[in-house]
This record gives C-alpha cells, structure tokens and sequence, in this order.
C-alpha cells in the first residue's frame, strides 16, 4: 500500500471529518446565538440577513481558492489532512510554508510523498497544529477581558475615535498590501528593474473599478441589494481579468 | 426596548458567548493537536517529539509572535463571538477580516457596539460555513474538478484571490478616508520598493502601516472635534 493510500485511507477522512462536522456545528451554534441576541436587543432582521448574504457570497470565491491549497498540499500530505487544516484554524498562506519546515526538519528535504513515512506525515501534521494554534490559546486566556474594555454597553451609539481606528487599521492592511504588489513590480527581480509581476497590480485595479461601478448602482441609482454581491462580483471580474491578462501576455 | 433590559439581554449573551466560546476553542485545541497522535496511532507511527520541539524553534516562534499580532489587532475589529470563531477557523487575512468589515459597513455597525459584535459572529459564521461546505464539496468532487481547477489557463485567476479582493476593499475604504491611506500606501510601496526582501513578511508590514494610518486618523479626529 502507497503512503498516499494510507494517508487517504477511511480511518483518517473520520478522524478529519469528524473534526470539521464539529467546528461546523459550532459555527451553527455561534450563528443561531447571535441571531436570536440580535433579535432580542432590538435589531432589524433584514439587516441581519444582508450581513449573512454578503458574507456568503464574499466567501465563495476566496474558498475556492483555498481548495485549491487542499489539492496542492494533497499530493504529499494526502486529501483529509490538508482538508481539515484549511477547513478549519489554518491559513493558505501559513500550511504550505510550515508544512514544507517540518519536512525539513524530519530529514525529508522537501515536501513529497516520495520521501512521506507514517512517522514523518504525523510529525508534519503535529508542527502544523502547534505553531498555529496560539490565537486560540489567547483567546481563551484574554478575550473576555480584551473585549470587555472595547465594549460600549446599552443603547450608546459606539463609534467616536474607536470606531475610525478600526477603519484606519484595516485601510493600514490594505496599504500593506497593495504597496508590496508595487513593490513586487518595480523591484521583485531587482531593485528598480520594473520587470516583476504586474498582474496583482492590475487585478486589484480591475477590480477596484468594478467596485466603483457596484458603489454607483448602490447609491446613485437606488439599487442596495447588489451592496450584497460587490466584493464577490468585483473579485470574480480582477480574477477573470487575470485570466485574460494571462492569455494576452502569453 | 427599555435600557436596562438591553443592558441585561446584552450582559447575559457576552457571558455565554465566553462561556461558550472558551469551552469550544479548548475541545477544538485538543482535537487539533489530537488527531496527529491518532491519525498516526492508525498509521503505526506516532509524531516524533524532539523533531516537533526542533522545527517549533526554527519556523513556530515566527508563527507564535505573527498570532499574537494577530491577537491584538483582529480582536477589536470581530468582538468576542467573532474573535473565538475566526482564530477556531482561520484564514483571517485572506477572508474573515475583510467579509467581516465589509457586512459590519453594509450595515453601518459601529466598532464597540453589541451590533457590531452581532454582525461579526453572524458574518465570520456564516463565511466558516461557506468555506466548510465549498471544501467538503471540493474534496467529494475531487478527482472531476481537479483537471478544472488546475488547469494552466486558470491559475492567474486564482495565484491573484487575494489582491482581487483588496483591490475591491481599497476602493470601497479609500474613497471616503484617501486622506488616512494616502501616506501609508506611498510609505509601503517605497519600503516595499526600497526593500523587496521585505514583501515576504507583508503581514508583519501590517503593524507599521495600521500604526501610521491610526495616527494620523487620530490627528484628523483632533482636528475635527476642536472645529466642533
């Protein structure tokens, strides 16, 4: 029996599966809490709804493209492992990386199922779960009294300097970003060689303009509801964009 | 409704959703860290811990360091229902953080309110259940989709998720706040010019950048409030 059959065997999608059927639950629970406290505090129902649909539809791309870290990761770690770890707690970004450390420091080298032991796959898996886990541990520890200072109680309106620090914070990441995609343009093969990649560049401003064109339908012409589908819709157009870019360039 | 009574439903939902919350995250801890020892118990090996404890040394501490940041940052902007969520089901640069911000504006829910941290639970659970239900599918419909998913005309599409959707965020946040993004934006790009280096620890940058953007949001905030 090959490593990937073992890795792949019926023993080891319960043992992931069952995991992911339990955060799923939880992820129900956690939702029905907060509805019926949204419900009960007063809160309108259609706003509650559009929360819920437009965060359905932002994710549905973005998982698509975390699948494809599952199948990426599938042909070394076989498919229930990289399936639990970007179903739940891991990040695309985060699993490849630590994945391909560990397999180095179990004398593998690099990442391949060619190299993969049952003791090296369990030692892979065990440093993956590790050095992620310490926002979970936090969060046991220090959320409540965290949030707890944050917390503006009863009917007050919220907002003043806290709220525009939220918003600064997230403009912060976004910046981040997006200069590192200049960066990676004008210096990526070198500094001021201008000869790196400029497709995120010109996905981002693709879909920044879709965007505009969302924002004008929502407000200039009285249409709220596509506000629900904006990101998704102006993702999907830079994302197709990076196909056509592909093409041409090629 | 009457305050007090708010005040109560409030009080009393906060307290299970830590009661709640703590319990889960520490059962889906020993679950995670779990099932290597089981899924090796059923392979015939199990992990090899002074190799974990060397790698731990080598790459975790970055790890360790980048959650607590994480931690810090993340917490303030999806409240207490949402921060125990999101850290439980992960991706939160790529997704939770912008799907919540974006339902929390649709709205108009104001940092620090009990609707805002409404909103977040219900947007981060809901995007959980997406991301859980498009990978189950995913992996069932493996061996068709594969060819699809990987194939060579695809991959611009999806090497590009992540400025897709900031590139639709920076739109929809710098239009009313250019004056906060523009000296962030121009410092990153030169840093990230200057020191390319530098653009594989883009979300350690992310500290820096949201200091500066804060700061000068609190200037302006300053500047406001002595008009008033």
């Amino acid at each position: 029996m090959s490593i990937l059959s073992e890795l792949n065997a019926p023993p080891i999608y319960l043992i992931c599966g069952g995991i992911i059927a339990f955060v799923a639950v939880l992820c129900i629970v956690f939702l029905l809490r907060a509805w019926r406290a949204g419900v009960a505090l007063g809160m309108d129902k259609t706003k509650m709804k559009r929360a819920i649909t437009s965060s359905a539809t932002f994710s549905l791309l973005p998982s698509v493209g975390i699948l494809l870290g599952v199948i990426a990761l599938s042909g070394s770690l076989g498919i229930p492992w990289p399936w639990l770890r970007l179903s739940v707690i891991g990040a695309l970004h985060y699993e490849t990386q630590v994945a391909q450390a560990a397999a180095e420091q179990v004398g593998m080298g690099t990442l391949s199922a060619s190299r993969m032991t049952p003791g090296s796959f369990a030692t892979i898996a065990l440093l993956m779960s590790v050095c992620i886990m310490w926002g979970m541990i936090l969060s046991v520890f220090f959320n409540k009294k965290y949030t707890q200072k944050l917390t503006v109680t009863g009917n007050r309106a919220g907002g003043g300097f806290g709220d525009l620090a939220m918003t600064a914070m997230f403009i912060g990441l976004v910046c981040a970003y997006l200069g590192s995609y200049v960066g990676a343009f004008v210096s990526g093969d070198g500094r001021f060689t201008f000869t790196g990649d400029w497709t995120p560049i010109a996905v981002a401003a693709v879909s920044a303009l879709v965007m505009a064109l969302f924002v004008f339908l929502a407000e200039k012409k009285q249409k709220a509801w596509v506000e629900s589908f904006s990101v998704a819709g102006s993702m999907l157009v830079g994302m197709a964009a990076a196909v056509v870019l592909g093409i041409l360039v090629k | 409704m009457e305050t007090k009574q708010v005040n109560e439903t409030w009080a009393a939902y906060t307290r299970g959703t830590h009661r709640v919350g703590r319990i889960c995250t520490l059962i889906t801890l020993c679950l995670l860290v779990g099932a290597p020892f089981l899924m090796g118990a059923c392979l015939g090996a199990l992990p090899d811990l002074s190799a974990v404890a060397r790698a731990f040394l080598s790459v975790g501490l970055v790890w360790t360091v980048s959650s607590v940041v994480e931690f810090l940052i993340y917490t303030p902007m999806l409240g207490a229902g949402g921060g125990y969520l999101a850290f439980i089901t992960g991706n939160l640069i790529n997704m939770k953080i912008p799907c919540a911000v974006n339902a929390r504006d649709i709205v108009g829910a104001k940092t620090g309110t009990p609707e805002n941290e409404i909103i977040s639970t219900l947007s981060i659970a809901a995007s959980s259940l997406v991301t859980i239900l498009v990978l189950a599918l995913g992996v069932l419909l493996l061996t068709p989709l594969q060819p699809i998913l990987q194939s060579e005309a695809l991959q611009p599409a999806f090497s590009n998720v992540v400025p897709a959707l900031f590139g639709a965020m920076a739109y929809k946040y710098y239009r009313h706040h250019m004056n906060i993004a523009l000296a962030p934006l121009v410092l990153m790009s030169l840093l990230f010019v200057l020191a390319p280096g530098l653009i594989a620890s883009t979300s350690m940058m992310i500290i820096p950048s949201g200091a500066l953007a804060i700061g000068i949001a609190w200037l302006l905030y300053r500047k406001q409030r002595k008009e008033t």
